[in-house]
């Protein structure tokens, strides 16, 4: 071969850089992807505080007038749907979306335009919600109990809009769960195999499953809700042959399988963070592994847990009793192996493990006081109290808030090459956790002990729940602000955040590998993995190479006897 | 709340031990959690031990929450059946009634809750009910989904149109009383104003209640019959 005749790199073909965001809006990269699911939630999470705020005032004073009594129901539908489809959901799934692919090695996912489809869905649903406020918003609740949201008793297109919205949502995280599924089937690094894999990546492995079964469920009861309010249906309404349970039992399944979702989000994201930060492998990992898939399985099936009150046979409420029970055990085995992997390690209380603490305490609590929910004659006298309110709130608030910041500030340099500001981060995670107790402690005195009920736009002065709602309201505006914090913290930290590097924790796992931001492939090169902690067996491999040639140095240097 | 019922005695004791338990779980992890971040925190310490697994310890540990979880379970079955148990009549109950509860019908409408008697008479709002008597209140609803919540005197239960949910309870007639209650399921724009009261009166009074108030409303539909035979409303 002739030196003319040698290959060379032509750069003539390539299409100018466009501006970024073009790039961003036409990308169908996982990390273009999961960054602005991320910025969505975190965007929305603002919208839903605003919400919360808005009838917390309303419950600040019994039989106040601030807001109507349609107003506050309004208020009460759009906070339950940003929180869920537009904040909790799209958050975990972003962070997935983004780190999972990057955990297991792959240089793109399996099917990059049916997730970017699933992105397109899901800001079509957000800008459906929120296109309600030029007609009328939906006000039929949190979960809209057939046949309230039936057109007979709420006639506006409201929850049209609802329906409309949760569905392209709702189908926008199935299509991207489909793709995890995928990406995380087929695209692994070698030597990757599943005992391998980040905790992290597992949990979006469970959690991709999940959604593939519980989404479809919620999509069809969408189904026929459109159907009874536009085409003369009757699946649920009664004395037409409808079912209106028929809705509970569909809805509760996909809620309570968010409800698990989000904690096996978190679960996920804090054993990565524990790990790490401990400097100490996660203790026992089958077993955590093991038991994420349980909790989703086992949480799933005890969606009648919700359904206590209503007249279904007392055999089913038995039945979503014990496995509610059964959950004690594999929840309380991840949450003891995971404060085991800290204890004796050597703890840097950084921001990331800090909000670690925060997730674990958090879901301690919620989840605890969830159990007096799953004893059925306990449940009804709790059932619809503001206790409910309040456990479910610990729970999901310590899952996506605190579980989902911990993970924001521990994997923000690897998507922005930059660390969030460490002490804004430390101000931040307080006024939270003073806000959430204060805010939803007073909750559960209400509830179980004077029994206010849930979602009623007004109290009445001699129930003895006035100093509880006054405390609450002041403990949610106090966490609206410890949130606000956080998120300034993000948008300030994204351009002036101290240079992070491409591994500032000094992690163990394959997206620390990479640059900070990665380039659009990922990896120019991969480590042959041979346990769960690649980075860490680079290190010690270095760390025995220049330990034996300092040695054979010394040797060498010693006077020949 | 204080429990005022043989039925919510039971609930009663349930929810202290669904506390206890919660309490024990919350201060296990609480103080976990400090202890751990108190006693193992440091910027620069020396690399830990890379303790990998404890089989031994992870069996205990999960031999610990199965026994708890089980307990829990056992417990909770056996409250909610006492629970659960039909209540009888007392002697001093109504005397009309053999072995039969004495059967009321409650019906949650937008938004208002009414009540059925054996005899025909109906009232809104206000329950009333003999002491040392069992009652069953047949729930139903003409329209959306509403819950049926006298916390201290029965267990909360759903009214969902199209199906029927039994509430059996009886009252002694030391807790005879007025009880407050009201909706615990949104249930559309004045779902926080549908409220309702359960009087708890002896038999005799309960007995004078109803055939008054059979009476007045007997009295009120003939007047009304009579005006428009007179052609006096439309």
């Amino acid at each position: 071969m002739s030196p003319s005749q040698r290959p060379e790199l032509v750069a003539d073909g390539y299409a100018p850089r466009r501006p970024r965001w073009v790039q961003l809006a036409t990308s169908a990269d996982h990390k273009d992807v999961g960054q602005i699911l991320i910025c969505g939630a975190l965007g929305f999470l603002f919208i839903a505080l605003v919400e919360l705020v808005l009838m917390r005032i309303q419950l600040l004073v019994p039989e106040n007038t601030f807001l109507s009594p349609v107003g506050f129901n309004r208020m009460l539908s759009l906070y339950g749907a940003s929180a869920i489809f537009l904040f909790a959901l799209p958050l975990a799934i972003g962070l997935f979306y983004y780190v999972a692919p990057l955990q297991v090695g792959a240089r793109g996912t399996a099917l990059p335009r049916l997730g970017q489809v699933g992105l397109a869905l899901w800001i079509a649903g957000a800008v459906a919600q929120y296109a309600t406020f030029v007609f009328t918003p939906t006000e039929a609740g949190v979960n809209p109990l057939a046949p309230l949201s039936e057109v007979a008793f709420l006639s506006s297109n409201g929850v049209d809009a609802w329906a409309t919205s949760t569905g392209l949502a709702t189908l926008g995280f199935v299509l991207l769960a489909v793709n995890l599924v995928a990406t995380l089937r087929v695209m692994r690094a070698p030597g990757m195999a599943w005992r391998r894999l980040p905790v992290f990546a597992w949990a979006a492995a469970v959690c991709s499953w999940l959604l593939v079964v519980i989404g479809p469920i919620f999509l069809a009861a969408l189904t026929m809700l459109m159907i009874d309010r536009n085409y003369d249906g009757i699946f649920f309404a009664d004395g037409s042959g409808g079912a209106p349970l028929l809705w509970q039992h569909l809805s509760w399944i996909f809620y309570t399988g968010f409800y698990m979702l989000i904690l096996i989000f978190a679960f996920g994201a804090i054993a990565e963070i524990a790990a790490t930060f401990a400097r100490k492998p996660l203790f026992n990992r089958t077993v955590v592994m093991a038991a994420l898939a349980a909790i989703a399985v086992l949480g799933t099936l005890a969606w009648m847990q919700n359904m206590l009150t209503a007249p279904i046979g007392i055999g089913w409420m038995y039945f979503a009793m014990l496995v509610s029970l059964a959950l004690i055990v594999p929840f309380g085995l991840v949450i003891f192996n995971l404060i085991a992997t800290m204890a004796g390690g050597t703890l840097r209380m950084r921001a990331p493990l800090l909000f670690a603490f925060g997730a674990l305490f958090a879901i301690g609590i919620g989840l605890a006081a969830e159990l007096c929910h799953s004893l059925v004659a306990a449940a009804w006298q709790l059932h619809n109290t503001t206790d409910s309110t309040a456990a479910t709130h610990f729970a999901l608030i310590g899952g996506s808030v605190f579980g989902g910041f911990a993970a924001l500030h521990f994997w923000f340099p690897k998507m922005t090459g930059r660390t969030m500001g460490e002490s804004l981060a430390r101000i931040s995670f307080w006024t939270i956790l003073a806000g959430l107790l204060l805010g939803f402690v007073p909750l559960f005195f209400a509830g179980a002990g004077e029994g206010q009920v849930v979602d009623a736009y007004k109290y009445f002065d001699n129930t003895g729940v006035t100093a509880y709602n006054v405390i609450s309201s002041i403990g949610v505006f106090i966490l609206f602000v410890g949130i606000l914090l956080t998120i300034l913290n993000a948008i300030f930290s994204r351009t002036n955040g101290p240079e992070a590097g491409h591994d500032p924790w000094g992690g163990d796992t394959l997206e620390w590998f990479t640059l900070s931001p990665p380039e659009p492939h990922n990896f120019d090169v991969l480590p042959d993995v041979r346990s769960p902690r690649p980075l860490r067996d680079i290190r010690e491999a270095i760390g025995h190479r220049t330990r034996r040639s300092q040695e054979a140095a010394a040797r060498e240097s010693q006077p020949v006897a | 709340m204080a429990p005022h019922s043989p039925g919510t005695d039971q609930i009663d004791t349930l929810l202290w031990i669904g506390f206890v338990a919660a309490a024990i779980l919350m201060i296990a992890i609480t103080g976990a959690l400090l202890y751990v971040a108190r006693r193992y925190r440091s910027e620069r310490g020396a690399e830990p031990r890379q303790l990998l697994s404890g089989r031994g310890l992870q069996f205990r540990v999960a031999g610990v929450l199965t026994i708890f979880a089980a307990l829990l379970f056992v417990l909770g079955v056996v409250f909610t059946d006492n629970a659960r148990e039909a209540p009888s009549t007392g002697d001093a109950g109504l005397a009309s009634l053999k072995s039969e509860p004495l059967k009321i019908k409650a019906t949650g409408q937008q938004w208002l809750w009414r009540y059925d008697y054996p005899n025909g008479a109906f009232s809104y709002y206000k329950l009333v009910v003999p002491s040392d008597t069992a009652i069953e209140l047949e729930l139903l609803s003409t329209d959306v989904v509403h819950t049926w919540n006298v916390e201290e005197l029965a267990r909360k239960a759903d009214a969902v149109p199209g199906k029927t949910n039994k509430v059996l309870f009886s009252v002694s007639a030391d807790d005879a009383g007025t009880y407050d209650g009201d909706s615990a399921t949104l249930s559309g724009q004045a779902y926080a104003s549908m409220r309702t009261e359960v009087e708890v009166v002896s038999p005799q009074e309960y007995e004078d209640f109803v055939e008054t108030q059979q009476e007045e409303i007997e009295a009120a539909q003939e007047r009304v019959v009579g005006l428009i035979e007179e052609g006096k409303t439309p």
